[in-house]
């Protein structure tokens, strides 16, 4: 295998995607479909006495009408964080209890869209009503240690050395705290479900990262079998952490499809969504950094409270990497619940790194400024090879040359450091912040089917889910290069369980998981391909090799896992069981690294921040498709700038909920929010770390953004701003 | 959605005739915008539609002349603001334009329609559960007590604090703008800024539109106030927003003094809000940035803040001193 | 089946066939199902839908002085006519994705937030999920699916969209583009700021608005060309 970086190829999917050609869950436009819709809980917490679905069941077209009352025998799938498959352990409509506000208390299914929206409007309820307690400081929230809790196995708490002395101890000590609101992903594609049976078997089209947990969900909830299901979702419009577990609207659809004999499709409102999916929960830290008068960082303790539903504990990650960012030998996380009256929240992108590092690195460019020392070189002389909490070395860290290869492209040495000092031509106030991120690298089971046929085709079936991320167009490069067939040649079965068990897709794992398997595969057909003709010249294609060998295929499986996994976590991959390892692996631990430099210019008077230039370069090992890997970067920091300055959920104490459910008012950046963004890869494979030399990147691509937006206002401005998301009420 | 009957008539005269004939349930249609939108958060629950969409002669517009600038309510907001000699006499009110929703809203919506627009606020969108005596007189004001960031300063009263969210009829009240309205007796013709009502009492009147009035046009004085204006809006984000506050702002100057100003402030008002205790603070004076602030606390002057919304009342003076000063640049300029 | 640009990458096909099912060869299920799908590609191509299509094109197109169940309209929709029985309720984006068939079009949000649905109506951009179907009664629509021939030369946008990779999962294109040409016929490509001011009413969370800024500063000139 050529130890070269790969070129710049196109998306593989681009052309089908430009044409509107790619077909998501909700693209089934058969004309004997029926339309479902949901009414839902307008309290925040009670308890339904009664549903009157007379007006309902009287409005013209209406099929079945759902609710508690009929139906029928159906479980909770359990939160898939605690062994079971859904994003929370509460299936909404078994049982009359309400848990927060827009929790769904009826399906209703019609002949058309329309009238399963009009008759879905015309449920009524009546609850009796409990306290609720719905934000952080809310009176009736629960506060709870995680090291106190069954999760401490899993998750046990980061502590090295002893940081709360060395702290005390340390000449220069920062203490600061910060919150984070609570923020949704907002996909674009609704979250929606298509459900039939045919023959005694469900088949279910829905966008999901995690096939197989979709799968097994169902079958946990029906009391089926996981031959009786099969979940098909090709391709997800956008996930970002929101589609990684079973959602709660398909146990509801699966049931009017069976009830019904018909195929069934419900998009569920974007409104609806910001109360029945996961989102990412309102955070409060306290970071406290010691250091000498020279910079050397001495110490860190780092503590967390993270919202979490009543009926789950959404684990909390925040200490595994702020206590690894840097080589601090002392360091000390505590991370507690706290338990408030809202669904249950999730991963969402970057789900503890992106708040974690925020945190984090503000206190470091306090630092830098407490001492008079560049925040750029403050952070190179804190680096380290060495995981301080594991001890042992880490497989590859290339972040030094991250930030010297960003500071030189941003032009940081024309900094004056000096808060205010830099003005625009307009008068507005530049700002030049810095910040770097790390993010763990996972790696999960994957089993790679591999068929090359004497037409020319390539066929890969493996578990991996395309979101946007370009896994499809990795795996094409992959495989084409090690086949020396075209990519466009390369066709991958991916979303599908009835292709190949189909572990999740997150946690940046996807390419690590999958792109080794792929390789490995294709170094498989390869070796067939010479024993089978060993004489013919060295340079032929598998086509040409099998036809000249009269065979008109050939096929091969590959299984791959993590460093130190045992072979049992091939069963667990299908039966949908969550089966990544990482970032410590017995011999080494493994992160992706980014440095971020961003410039902003804040209006003199009306105090608008605008954000010209983003230079962010990446150590996620060997790039495997340079085209999308830029574009999943130019991601990252979008949501980077949209996390910092723009995304928040209002929550209204009195009503629960998130009052500003839409697109208008949940603030996601717009294309004129969005100057330019300059990417640049160390592409240095780290072979350690699996045969491809691959790291994560999805969401390093976002950690350290916001903090180096923060740092960057305080430098145009002045203003340590401590809360996300800063906006102009702070900086007036 | 509840369903409606609905017809389509041809003339303004027929549209009038077929609302009147079809009770105060009825709603007309314009580019939907508005209406369609809240119909599908069944916040308007019309029994009738009655499309105006193939009325004649409503849809034009004639910025040629010189005593008056006419605008068809049907004319399309981006139309308009593409109009050359608008862009280039009468900044303030293009830019109102093509500053407000987006490329593909501005191609639907109406400038009639668009006058008429409701506020964003989360409780009066939000439906059930939300207390809101514009959706549901006597209900209460989920607002005053609640997340009201970005809500009214100015105009409200103990039972609404809703923001007008429109940008175009600012501008027009800065330009003295006239309305002409067809009703059952005829047509009348009324100032923009007598259009609206505070709410008062009765926040679910926000017009002194019967329900069987149409909106036929709209007039604005030709004026050489016009080329030295601007409209400046300040958001949440960069485009596709509304107005945290924005001011549309005219200037006549006689060297470094102003002979003429206009100011309206949009955005932290529960009507669009013309600033005449503004403008008196300038005419006849230097425009220095210290005048213009002066201006802008003015503008803002009787701000009733709340708990979120406190910063408004200076973005919003600030607003009208920056758009002053740009007003004043435009003026140099020429 | 063919390969290369030609094939059509692995989607969802809506009918599941039990043959698919039984076959033990997983990546002969993979191939069966790249057939089936082409099929229904191709079949959506090709055909009128007939669903919905009542005789009579002098048939009322107003609700008379009732709630109707169904209104009557005439449109056209990528060069094709169609007369339509609609629920009068309903928007020109459920119209075109659950009656005709033509998907491309999406529902980010249905109520014009988003941009998703865009799609020209008399040439203009519009949001198709804030427009009732109603109102396109008489007029021309062009979705995605038109913008160039099935097995023909894309349209320079769409070509630029790939070589700038303006697009990652690929659920907001349709809409993007959409408006990404009706920028530039519209008049409103001229320079960077005012491509990103216009194209700001198209979301993309996936956040290729980079890619998109290129993409369209390299199809307008190729556009104004043609």
């Amino acid at each position: 295998m050529s130890d070269a970086p790969f070129p710049d190829a196109p998306r593989i999917d681009a052309y089908d995607k430009v044409r509107g050609a790619v077909l998501f869950g909700a693209d089934d436009a058969r004309p004997d479909i029926l339309h479902a819709a949901l009414a839902i809980a307008t309290i925040p917490k009670g308890r339904v006495i009664s549903i009157d679905a007379r007006a309902a069941s009287a409005a013209p077209g209406i099929r079945l009408i759902l609710t508690h009352e009929n139906l029928g025998h159906v479980k909770s799938a359990g939160f898939l964080m605690a062994g079971g498959h859904g994003f929370q352990s509460l299936q909404p409509m078994i049982s009359p209890a309400i848990a927060y506000r827009g929790q769904p208390i009826a399906l209703v299914v019609a002949d058309t869209l329309e009238k399963a929206i009009e008759a879905a409007a015309l449920i009524q309820a009546t609850y009796s009503t409990e306290p609720a307690s719905v934000t952080l400081d809310a009176p009736g929230a629960e506060t709870i240690n995680q090291a106190d809790t069954p999760l401490e196995k899993r998750f046990p708490e980061i502590i090295a050395g002893d940081a709360d002395r060395a702290f005390a101890a340390a000449p220069v000590r920062i203490d600061a705290c910060f919150t984070t609101a609570p923020q949704h992903h907002n996909p674009m594609e609704l979250i929606a479900t298509v459900a039939e049976w045919k023959d005694g078997k469900l088949i279910v089209h829905e966008s999901t990262q995690n096939a197989e947990g979709l799968r097994h969900g169902l079958v946990a909830a029906l009391g089926l079998t996981p031959d009786r299901v099969e979940i098909i979702s090709p391709y997800v419009g956008g996930g970002f952490g929101q589609k990684y577990a079973m959602q709660m609207q398909t146990v509801l659809v699966a049931v009017a499809a069976q009830r019904l004999g018909r195929a069934i499709k419900l998009v569920v409102p974007r409104t609806q969504i910001f109360h029945d999916s996961s989102f990412r929960p309102a955070i409060r830290h306290r970071v406290r950094l010691g250091a000498d008068r020279s910079g050397n960082m001495l110490a860190a303790i780092h503590e967390v409270d993270a919202q979490t539903s009543r009926h789950d504990l959404f684990p909390a990650q925040y200490a595994a990497v702020s206590s690894r960012l840097y080589g601090i030998k002392n360091f000390r996380g505590r991370e507690r619940f706290v338990r408030t009256d809202v669904q249950t929240p999730g991963y969402m992108r970057a789900p503890f790194e992106h708040a974690a590092c925020f945190a984090l690195e503000c206190c470091v460019d306090e630092l830098a400024y407490g001492l008079g020392r560049d925040p750029v070189a403050l952070r190179l002389a804190n680096d380290t090879t060495t995981d301080a909490i594991s001890k042992l070395p880490l497989s590859s860290r290339h972040l030094a040359e991250c930030l010297r290869r960003g500071a030189e492209r941003f032009g940081w040495s024309k900094r004056i450091m000096t808060p205010q000092s830099m003005r625009a031509d307009d008068g507005s106030f530049i700002g030049w912040g810095v910040a770097i991120g790390a993010y763990p690298c996972f790696i999960a089971p994957a089993m790679a089917r591999l068929r090359v046929t004497v037409e020319g085709g390539v066929f890969i079936s493996i578990g991996t889910h395309e979101m946007g991320q370009g896994i499809r167009t990795a795996l094409a490069g992959a495989v084409s290069r090690k086949l020396g067939v075209p990519a466009a040649n390369v066709v991958a079965v991916i979303g599908d369980t009835r292709a190949s068990p189909q572990h999740m897709t997150a946690g940046s794992w996807g390419t690590a998981s999958a792109i080794p398997a792929a390789i490995e595969a294709a170094d498989a057909i390869l070796e067939t391909l010479t024993k089978l003709s060993p004489s013919g010249p060295a340079d032929r294609t598998p086509a040409e090799i099998l036809k000249a060998e009269g065979r008109a295929s050939l096929e091969v499986e590959v299984r791959t896992k993590a460093p130190g996994q045992p072979d049992e976590v091939y069963g667990r991959i299908a039966a949908g069981q969550l089966s990544f390892a990482g970032p410590v692996y017995p011999e080494f631990v493994t992160f992706s690294y980014s440095a971020h430099l961003v410039e902003v210019r804040v209006e003199p008077t009306t105090r608008r921040v605008r954000i010209p230039r983003v230079v962010s370069v990446i150590d996620c090992g060997r790039v495997i498709s340079p085209r999308t890997a830029a574009s999943q970067v130019r991601g990252g920091v979008v949501w980077g700038i949209g996390a910092a300055l723009r995304e928040a959920s209002d929550v209204d104490p009195r009503y629960g909920g998130f009052l500003n459910s839409d697109l208008a008012e949940y603030v996601v950046p717009v294309n004129a929010d969005i100057g330019c963004i300059e990417v640049e890869f160390i592409d240095k494979p780290d072979f350690k770390f699996n045969s491809a030399g691959v790291k994560g990147l999805g969401e390093i691509s976002m950690v350290g953004v916001a903090p180096a937006i923060a740092n960057a206002v305080y430098h145009a401005t002045g203003r340590r701003v401590r809360n996300l998301p800063i906006r102009i009420e702070h900086l007036l | 959605m509840r369903p409606f009957t609905y017809t389509k008539p041809k003339s303004a005269a027929d549209a009038v005739r077929a609302i009147a004939a079809a009770g105060p349930g009825a709603r007309f249609l314009a580019g939907g915008t508005t209406l369609y939108d809240l119909m599908k958060l069944n916040v308007e629950t019309p029994s009738s539609i009655i499309d105006i969409n193939s009325l004649e002669g409503l849809s034009g517009f004639d910025t040629s002349s010189s005593s008056e600038l006419v605008f068809g309510a049907m004319a399309r907001m981006s139309d308009v603001a593409d109009d050359g000699r608008l862009v280039r006499d009468y900044p303030a009110l293009a830019e109102s334009l093509w500053l407000a929703a987006s490329p593909q809203l501005r191609n639907m919506a109406s400038l009639g329609g668009n006058l008429l627009q409701r506020t964003r606020c989360a409780y009066f969108r939000g439906g059930e559960p939300f207390a809101c005596n514009k959706r549901r007189p006597g209900s209460g004001c989920s607002a005053r007590e609640g997340i009201n960031r970005g809500h009214a300063l100015l105009g409200g009263s103990n039972s609404c604090i809703a923001a007008y969210p429109g940008d175009w009829a600012v501008a027009l009240s800065a330009f003295d703008a006239k309305v002409d309205i067809l009703g059952p007796k005829g047509e009348r013709t009324i100032a923009l800024e007598d259009l609206y009502r505070e709410p008062g009492a009765t926040p679910h009147v926000e017009t002194v539109l019967e329900f069987n009035e149409l909106i036929l046009r709209i007039r604005v004085p030709v004026t050489p106030l016009g080329r030295a204006s601007t409209y400046h809006k300040i958001r949440d984000r960069e485009s596709f927003a509304f107005a945290l506050a924005s001011a549309a702002v005219a200037l006549q100057m006689d060297e470094d003094t102003v002979r003429d100003v206009r100011i309206a402030v949009g955005g932290v008002a529960t009507r669009p809000w013309r600033a005449r205790a503004a403008e008196q603070m300038v005419v006849g004076r230097a425009l220095t940035a210290q005048a213009a602030r002066a201006a802008g606390e003015a503008a803002l002057q009787g701000a009733i803040v709340t708990r979120d919304n406190l910063f408004r009342k200076e973005l919003g003076a600030r607003t009208v001193a920056d758009a002053l000063m740009i007003a004043k640049q435009r003026a140099i300029r020429r | 089946m063919s390969y290369g640009r030609q094939s059509v990458q692995q989607t969802a096909p809506f009918l599941s066939s039990p043959a698919i099912a039984d076959s033990g060869d997983l990546v002969a299920r993979a191939v069966a199902i790249l057939a089936e799908e082409a099929d229904t590609w191709r079949a959506r191509q090709a055909t009128t839908r007939t669903f919905g299509v009542t005789g009579d094109p002098k048939a009322q197109s107003t609700t008379g002085g009732h709630p109707a169940h169904t209104i009557s309209i005439r449109l056209t929709v990528n060069g094709t006519s169609h007369v339509l029985s609609l629920d009068p309720r309903s928007s020109l984006l459920d119209a075109l994705r659950e009656v005709l068939g033509l998907t491309g079009a999406k529902k980010g949000c249905d109520h014009g937030q988003c941009g998703a649905c865009t799609v020209h109506l008399d040439g203009r951009g519009v949001l198709s999920c804030l427009t009732p179907a109603v109102q396109a009664d008489g007029r021309h629509v062009t979705t995605i699916e038109g913008l160039s021939p099935p097995a023909g030369d894309l349209h320079p946008m769409q070509q630029a969209f790939i070589d700038h990779d303006a697009l990652q999962c690929g659920y907001c294109t349709p809409g993007q583009i959409m408006a990404a040409v009706a920028c530039v016929s519209e008049g409103h490509a001229t320079s960077p700021d005012q491509i990103r001011e216009y194209m700001s009413g198209n979301i993309c969370r996936c956040g290729a608005y980079v890619g998109i800024v290129a993409a369209i500063q390299d199809a307008a000139p190729k556009m104004r060309r043609s």
